[in-house]
């Protein structure tokens, strides 16, 4: 009796402490207070895998490699094209050779110069099968690089590509030391050296990746010496680092952690809408989703803007195409009609599939998980059962790859150029086509929309592609997720970029 | 005593032995193309295949296992998929981090449960003894994870006294080194602590119940001396032998202590290895860990003839 009641007491008591406090505290971190604001701390949401942009394939690399890499062109906060390596550019009239003019005076971390042949070895090496470079898809339709003089070089395509500035803007763009890479082979990736205002110091594996401020810099010099990136995969842990703890910035928040970080005096929430999408990739095989209606019955049965509310609380728009509505590409006309549940409901009857049911893969994170459980709900109203099943990363990409899925919940950050949003997930012969679409009405379309610059037909061009994405009712699209960085006050100067990318160089502290 | 060690020897080969056929197996019956988990969604099936082809991962399981093994045994662990870098230097650079909080987690363990212990022994049936004993029981029931999300919140969130993660070596700097021990390696030894004040507790009463011990109060010795002198020692033993395994054990439970706390130490690393279907690490990592388990236990039982003349290894009489 005396053990119980001691058990109790001891519980309430650590109830009590963590019930006491709701809101994060402002207390100054434990952190030596001697050291200099000389280095910023970026938490990752993972570790990179790779700093070599032309075999990187996750996001979390280009954070880091943004410090160490000049790209060909850049981006500016409206998502326009500017020059950064390529001080000027010409595109031929037949639009298939660019001639780019490069900033003259740069050289890599190594010493070597930057021109017109390094750019060449650049695209070379992208192009290179013994390479494997993730970039192919990227820079497939290059057919040649001629150098015309140190500072000159021409990217003459097979095709008309519209896509390829967009590409150049990131890991395409980044150009890396020629020298550096002969001369190191495998280990380039783990001590990259490219133009960039900053240079790769070490990189501790599951700690850190230091980098410093590159003082031969060509351009505006950072203000900041070092860079720290330090990978938590846990979002929890990386939040209370940044609030509690060492962290000056988090390049990835969830919307509830947003929301909660918001409340914090000492910490800055920088929120713009997100270039993704986020959706269901559908697989016919399963009886259920092979039929027409169906898959039309589930188009209409979601309702986005709730899974918005709820499970992003707020931190997402509703999505029906690939382009969010800031985005050029964006087909506003698309519309579920306005009695969609009682729409799905008949064409569940109509169906005449009996018992339709699915399986729905999701990532492990909360918010996934929550989008799971309400379309669960969603569908079971109007006659659908679906399970939700959680996998983990490299489970979800084996079953996407081996086709072995129902419905997977996943989607695609989004690029500066609209067709590297969708061409490889929704044309018959796309690298990533999931859903294993196959019109020829889309891959046509598509085509069009990626062989002529225009922006206007390129616009109606997306526009109709959408529609009729939209009618196959193969793929369905759920959320524009948010892009969402928090930092610590004393952090100035941040920029919120389109494409999500941190560049330390532009920061300062206050 | 040599035909114990070399009864010794000959299990750990049958065992690490089949650690390998079973950790071996286990990753390849993963689903998850490692290939495939290197370059990414954004490649080409080429790529893919060409990579496969490089890593040997077509290759019949058998003899991807032979050529492992084979290598194993030469000192070869292999390298990591994913960046290249030596397995064994990857080891080398994180086993000392993980040792330095599993022994820190045992030493609190120890300072914590010998005077719970003994005080629980020495006033059995007491207010002190049913404090004692509660503490125990938590600590066996409450997980390492949730003690430590605990601790983060009271110490570095509320109280602002300690960083809530992070690692630095100790020769960088000793006292931060400490500090940013310190909880990681409480939460990681709760359980350790319970166990071992429980052990020394019902270990004390027993011999304080003994004869020699009667014998002593008998002859008038004072009631301090004969707990501290006599008794303490006596009941050392089965707690020197738990200590060994709890530290063997705390090997095994650091993955979940180290990801909280973001210390790059062996557990994340063979965590990481897992998601990122690094096979070599993995193995590699595990092999490793049954290895020292393995040493662990031996040194353990060695220590503990030493230390009781009654005991004789190789169970002789």
């Amino acid at each position: 009796m005396k053990r119980l009641i001691l058990l109790t007491i001891l519980f309430i008591m650590t109830f009590v402490t963590t019930a006491c406090s709701d809101s994060y505290t402002q207390k100054h971190s434990a952190v030596n207070d001697e050291e200099e604001k000389d280095t910023l701390r970026i938490g990752l949401d993972d570790e990179p895998p790779t700093l070599d942009p032309h075999l990187s394939s996750s996001a979390v690399d280009r954070q880091v490699m943004h410090a160490v890499f000049d790209k060909l062109v850049d981006i500016d906060e409206d998502m326009e094209i500017v020059p950064k390596l390529a001080k000027d550019w010409d595109v031929s009239d037949d639009h298939k050779t660019y001639t780019f003019y490069l900033e003259e005076d740069v050289e890599f971390h190594d010493g070597t110069p930057f021109d017109a042949d390094a750019v060449k070895f650049n695209f070379e090496r992208m192009l290179d099968p013994e390479v494997g470079s993730a970039r192919i898809d990227e820079v497939e339709e290059i057919e040649k690089v001629n150098v015309v003089d140190d500072y000159t070089v021409e990217v003459v395509l097979k095709d008309p590509h519209a896509p390829l500035l967009g590409a150049l803007t990131d890991r395409a763009g980044m150009m890396v030391s020629p020298s550096a890479v002969e001369e190191m082979g495998g280990d380039f990736e783990n001590h990259p050296v490219g133009t960039g205002p900053y240079e790769f110091i070490e990189k501790e594996k599951n700690n850190y990746i230091g980098v410093s401020r590159y003082e031969d810099y060509w351009d505006d010099e950072a203000k900041i010496e070092n860079v720290i990136y330090e990978p938590y995969t846990d979002e929890n842990i990386r939040t209370t680092n940044l609030t509690s703890g060492d962290i000056d910035l988090v390049s990835l928040v969830s919307p509830k952690d947003a929301n909660k970080l918001e409340e914090d005096p000492s910490i800055t929430v920088d929120s713009r809408d997100g270039n993704g999408y986020l959706g269901l990739h559908i697989s016919k095989e399963n009886e259920a989703l092979g039929d027409e209606n169906i898959r039309e019955a589930i188009d209409y049965a979601v309702d986005r803007e709730a899974i918005a509310k709820v499970a992003y609380e707020g931190g997402a728009l509703p999505a029906i195409d690939a382009f969010p509505p800031e985005n050029w590409a964006h087909n506003p006309d698309i519309e579920v009609p306005e009695n969609g549940v009682e729409e799905a409901k008949k064409l569940v009857k109509e169906s005449g599939v009996e018992d339709p049911s699915f399986t729905l893969n999701v990532p492990p994170s909360e918010t996934d998980e929550d989008v799971g459980q309400m379309v669960q709900n969603m569908l079971a109203e109007v006659g659908i059962t679906v399970s939700v099943e959680v996998q983990e990363h490299g489970q979800l990409l084996d079953s996407m790859e081996s086709g072995n899925f129902d419905a997977i919940y996943l989607g695609w950050d989004g690029r500066v150029d609209p067709d590297e949003s969708v061409s490889k997930f929704f044309m018959s012969d796309g690298y990533n086509n999931y859903d294993k679409i196959d019109d020829e009405e889309l891959d046509s379309l598509l085509k069009e929309a990626r062989t002529t610059l225009d922006e206007d037909k390129r616009a109606t061009l997306y526009e109709e592609f959408s529609e009729k994405l939209f009618n196959l009712h193969e793929h369905v699209f759920l959320v524009h997720p948010d892009e969402i960085k928090a930092m610590k006050k004393n952090v100035e100067g941040f920029v919120h970029y389109p494409d999500g990318m941190v560049r330390p160089h532009e920061l300062d502290f206050e | 005593m040599v035909s114990f060690i070399f009864r010794r020897i000959g299990l750990m080969i049958v065992v690490l032995f089949l650690v390998s056929v079973i950790i071996f197996s286990l990753v390849n019956i993963l689903p998850g193309d490692p290939a495939l988990m290197i370059l990414g969604q954004d490649s080409s099936p080429e790529a893919i295949e060409s990579l496969r082809e490089e890593l040997g991962l077509n290759k019949p399981l058998i003899q991807q296992y032979t050529n492992w093994m084979g290598n194993v045994l030469m000192g070869d662990l292999g390298e990591s998929l994913n960046d290249n870098t030596g397995v064994t230097t990857l080891l080398m650079k994180k086993i000392p981090i993980t040792m330095q909080l599993a022994v820190m987690s045992l030493l609190i363990s120890i300072i914590i449960a010998i005077p719970a212990g003994i005080l629980g022994a020495a006033k059995k049936g007491t207010f002190w003894d049913y404090i004692s004993t509660t503490m125990a029981l938590s600590g066996v029931a409450l997980p390492p994870f949730w003690i430590g999300i605990l601790l983060i919140f009271i110490f570095s969130i509320t109280l602002g006294w300690l960083p809530p993660s992070g690692y630095v070596s100790f020769f960088e700097d000793p006292w931060r080194n400490i500090l940013l021990m310190l909880m990681p390696a409480f939460a990681l030894g709760i359980r350790s602590t319970a166990e071992l004040t429980r052990m020394l507790r019902s270990s004390m009463v027993e011999t304080l119940q003994s004869d020699f011990v009667r014998t002593g109060y008998a002859k008038g010795l004072m009631g301090m001396s004969v707990v501290f002198k006599h008794a303490f020692r006596n009941s050392l033993i089965p707690v020197i032998t738990m200590s060994g395994l709890q530290l063997a054990a705390l090997l095994g439970g650091v993955v979940i202590v180290e990801t909280i706390f973001h210390i790059p130490g062996l557990g994340q690393l063979i965590y990481n290895a897992i998601l990122e279907r690094d096979f070599p690490v993995v193995q590699g990592g595990v092999l490793f860990i049954a290895f020292g388990v393995i040493i662990i236990n031996f040194i353990v039982d060695i220590i503990y003839s030493l230390v009781d003349p009654r005991i004789k290894l190789g169970g002789q009489k």
